[in-house]
């Protein structure tokens, strides 16, 4: 059931209607079971694994918190870290690992059948995976009291609108507000209401029309020369974001409709001036979590290893950081899929974010106040980089990267063909999305329309209904980020 | 003016804004053009209580889009073609009965494959004894029961010698079963009567007028279509796209139900042709994932998803076993097209309509067809 579908719009209505009618308890059951009825509807049999993630981490979290012996914790800890992992692992990367050691043994003059288990890819698995683990790593460092309930507790896990695509949200966040009774403002409704509209705008009006361009050209068959390559990435960077900050707002909207706020997943990303201030504002949620469950802890070991070691002259401070984003930005590679192309994404952001911090020397500057046209050429120098990773990130394989990456190099043939077909459709589509964007950074307010007057407030959500309406592609298309 | 309330000012504010944005959207999509939806495309058709719809009789029109730019003219007689007057001693007609593929609004006339065909019977035979003449009968949205009716109330006017049926695996299957109840009372004679009653009724005629509202308007056109679809959602099968479902290996029961109407519809068509002393034979046109890899990848994953099996020629396969028994001639133009198109693309991009290679990759093929089949009518003997 993806968001763009009668079906979720015929279950959503069910849901709130009754959920306006319900105490905070009735509430509370009432979520558990539509989140698992919107779960089961995408395959039915992977409801076990959710059941059993929430069934564990919730008696693990008990357990930690009720015990002061630091190995009985810590022992905790790791059940539960093991069994999020190995779940994680075996659905996610079963494959990958099996066929490269297969290929690996292979280039050895060894031939090895491993038996081949073709593992279907639970939808969300990466995503409730995280949420489970950042609760008892945060119950272990006693951040955070332990859920009471079961129920609850099956709500943080299983909230249908951030279930199978994020926001990553953390306990002191939804546990929070599941478990206190809630009240629903007419401005939260209106909020909802305009989120969900700006959702839909940007995953029907400009995701799912850019991605017939995207696809054409990143098709196996296709041999594309250099303009289409640089369109079709543009493209994809419209796509990837319309797509899935599209969802994040749904996800948002939905939610507060029903009086729980989610958290920020994206602000602006694309006016970032640095790899630093990109991932601040891309992905938020993920990044977030990042960092504060592995990049810190990372740094800490580092830095207990190689305090005081200075190479080629450079401070220990930086090789510190240079370790732990490497490994940080190869496993959120990774995260995003098990596939090589991923991996190098994920190494080709970290070489960006070390490299601009050698650069910088890790200084923040205060971009706004620059003079507008270094500015602009700040943004526009990171998005090319960024969209250069867009092209490793959807790349079908490191082949088409190599092919793709010579022909943007030496056969860049500028032709009419390419730029009616593609380019023409990458501004229609794009430029209403830009335009908004453009204000909202230019303002520094993400709700900066919904701020407005109200009659102009009006007329800009009707453009988008009658965009989404009159050129929206309505067949219900998947989200790029369920894969993840 | 001074409303009750500031609740209904609000809504009476929204309603403006939402007239205003309207005519603007109205007034950009027809500078803008490319759509079917279009005014100046839908003023070729015309209500007709027998058939549903038809061509409107002596109208022209310029259609473009960002692909193609043509001109679409209507004769007198309501099909897309040059006049058609009496039939001279010498003179052989083919009359080509089929939807918009055969009508083929995306190239000019002397494009089409019927036109491409008629230059090549005429060109065979040189020395003048006998005359050609190819007559385009298709219309744009017409299933299997369209084209039958057409036949029996305007086409068999024509006094064709040959009647070729253009099918269409694709939706001909789906427009078959919508519209089986235009059948009764038509029965399998031969008259021209008007078969369904010409009186609408009431609903029926408010259901009319809405709709003559609706084709006036671009964005209304839209909109129809929008509501259709997700209707469609509420239908059976839901998860596989309906044009799609008679090429699953495990189709729905509605696509043999529409199979039967298809049987039913050609075989009414040749038993009139026959009464006219006319042969037909059937072609059958592929979809374009048939003869585009691509496309059928594309295709195959999300009836996939389905949990569904997308054979890629499953439904011509279907269409050539139901029509067996009749024993008509048959020409299968997938081969020719795939063929035709090693050499550059024979659909267009946002439509799945021939371009003009693929038109006359058709011609060519169905040139050789009626040679080899012996049913070209060359001379009186043949009728």
């Amino acid at each position: 059931m993806v968001f763009n579908s009668v079906h979720f719009v015929v279950f959503f209505a069910a849901v709130y209607a009754l959920y306006r009618l319900l105490p905070h308890r009735g509430q509370n059951w009432l979520l558990l079971v539509a989140s698992y009825y919107f779960y089961a509807s995408w395959d039915w049999r992977f409801l076990g694994l959710l059941l059993a993630s929430t069934v564990v981490d919730f008696f693990c979290g008990r357990y930690i918190a009720a015990r002061e012996a630091p190995r009985q914790r810590k022992a905790a800890l790791i059940l539960s870290l093991a069994f999020n992992l190995s779940m994680l692992g075996f659905f996610k990367y079963f494959n990958f690992f099996a066929d490269n050691l297969h290929a690996l043994f292979g280039v050895c003059g060894f031939r090895v059948d491993f038996f081949t288990l073709r593992v279907l890819l639970p939808i969300g698995i990466s995503f409730y995976t995280f949420i489970t683990m950042s609760y008892v790593i945060d119950v272990y460092r006693r951040t955070i009291e332990p859920a009471r309930d079961l129920v609850e507790f099956g709500v943080f896990v299983a909230y249908f609108p951030h279930l199978v695509a994020g926001p990553i949200l953390r306990a002191s966040l939804l546990l929070v507000q599941v478990s206190k009774p809630r009240i629903i403002m007419s401005s939260q409704v209106a909020e909802g209401l305009w989120l969900i509209l700006y959702g839909f705008f940007k995953k029907m009006f400009v995701a799912d029309n850019l991605a017939p361009l995207v696809n054409a050209t990143f098709a196996g068959s296709a041999h594309p020369g250099g303009l289409e390559v640089v369109l079709a990435v543009l493209a994809f960077a419209f796509q990837i974001y319309g797509d899935f900050s599209g969802y994040s707002d749904i996800a948002r909207g939905t939610s507060k409709l029903l009086g729980i706020e989610l958290n920020l997943n994206f602000r602006f990303p694309y006016f970032a001036a640095t790899p630093q201030e990109f991932w601040a504002n891309w992905h938020m949620s993920l990044s977030a979590w990042l960092r504060d469950y592995l990049f810190l802890p990372l740094s800490y070991a580092f830095s207990k290893r190689l305090d005081g070691v200075g190479w080629l002259g450079l401070r220990d401070d930086f090789w510190i950081y240079a370790s732990a984003t490497m490994i940080t930005m190869l496993l959120g590679g990774l995260w995003h899929g098990a596939a090589w192309t991923f991996v190098l994404w994920g190494a080709y952001q970290g070489l960006l974010l070390v490299v601009f911090k050698v650069a910088t020397g890790g200084r923040r500057k205060r971009r706004r106040r620059s003079h507008p046209v270094v500015v602009g050429l700040g943004i526009a120098g990171m998005f090319a980089l960024t969209c250069y990773g867009w092209l490793l990130f959807r790349a079908e394989s490191v082949a088409q990267i190599a092919s793709m990456t010579k022909a943007i190099f030496t056969g860049f043939d500028p032709n009419m063909v390419a730029l009616t077909t593609m380019g023409l459709p990458l501004v229609g589509y794009g430029a209403p999305l830009a335009l908004l964007q453009a204000i909202e950074w230019k303002t520094d307010n993400l709700d900066v329309v919904f701020r407005w007057p109200a009659p102009l407030r009006w007329a800009v959500a009707g453009v988008l209904a009658y965009l989404i309406v009159l050129f929206g592609n309505f067949e219900g298309s998947k989200f790029i980020y369920f894969q993840f | 003016m001074r409303f009750r309330s500031a609740f209904t000012s609000k809504w009476v504010v929204i309603a403006a804004i939402l007239a205003c944005q309207f005519v603007a959207f109205e007034v950009g999509l027809r500078l803008a053009g490319g759509s079917e939806a279009a005014p100046e495309f839908q003023r070729l058709f015309v209500t007709d209580p027998r058939i549903g719809h038809r061509l409107r009789p002596g109208v022209q029109t310029r259609f473009r889009t960002s692909e193609y730019e043509t001109t679409i003219a209507v004769n007198r007689q309501g099909v897309r073609d040059e006049e058609i007057g009496p039939k001279a001693p010498n003179e052989r007609r083919i009359v080509v009965l089929g939807d918009s593929l055969v009508m083929a609004a995306q190239v000019e006339l002397n494009q089409t494959f019927c036109k491409l065909l008629e230059a090549r019977l005429n060109a065979a035979r040189p020395g003048g004894a006998i005359h050609y003449r190819v007559i385009n009968a298709g219309v744009q949205g017409y299933g299997p029961v369209e084209k039958y009716l057409f036949y029996r109330y305007v086409a068999r006017t024509f006094d064709p010698d040959l009647v070729l049926i253009g099918l269409y695996p694709g939706n001909d299957v789906t427009q078959a079963r919508a519209s089986a109840y235009r059948l009764a009372g038509t029965g399998a004679g031969t008259g021209t009567g008007t078969g369904a009653s010409t009186t609408a009724p009431v609903g029926e005629s408010v259901g009319v007028w809405a709709r003559r509202i609706v084709r006036r308007s671009m964005v209304l056109q839209v909109i129809r279509l929008r509501v259709l679809t997700l209707l469609d959602h509420f239908g059976r099968a839901p998860e596989v796209y309906a044009p799609l479902r008679a090429y699953l290996q495990q189709p729905p029961p509605e696509v043999d139900e529409g199979l039967a109407v298809v049987r039913e519809c050609v075989s009414r068509i040749t038993a009139v042709a026959l009464d006219q002393h006319a042969t037909t034979a059937v072609l059958l046109f592929p979809t374009r994932f048939q003869v585009d890899d691509n496309e059928f990848r594309y295709q195959q994953k999300g009836v996939a998803e389905a949990g569904q099996i997308l054979l890629r020629d499953g439904a011509t396969e279907r269409f050539k076993t139901t029509l067996a028994d009749l024993k008509l001639p048959l020409l299968d133009v997938l081969p020719a097209l795939r063929d035709a198109s090693r050499g550059g693309p024979v659909y267009f991009t946002g439509t799945a309509h021939f371009t003009s290679r693929g038109h006359a990759a058709i011609a060519e093929a169905l040139g050789a067809f009626l040679d080899s089949a012996g049913i070209v009518p060359a001379t009186e003997g043949t009728r």
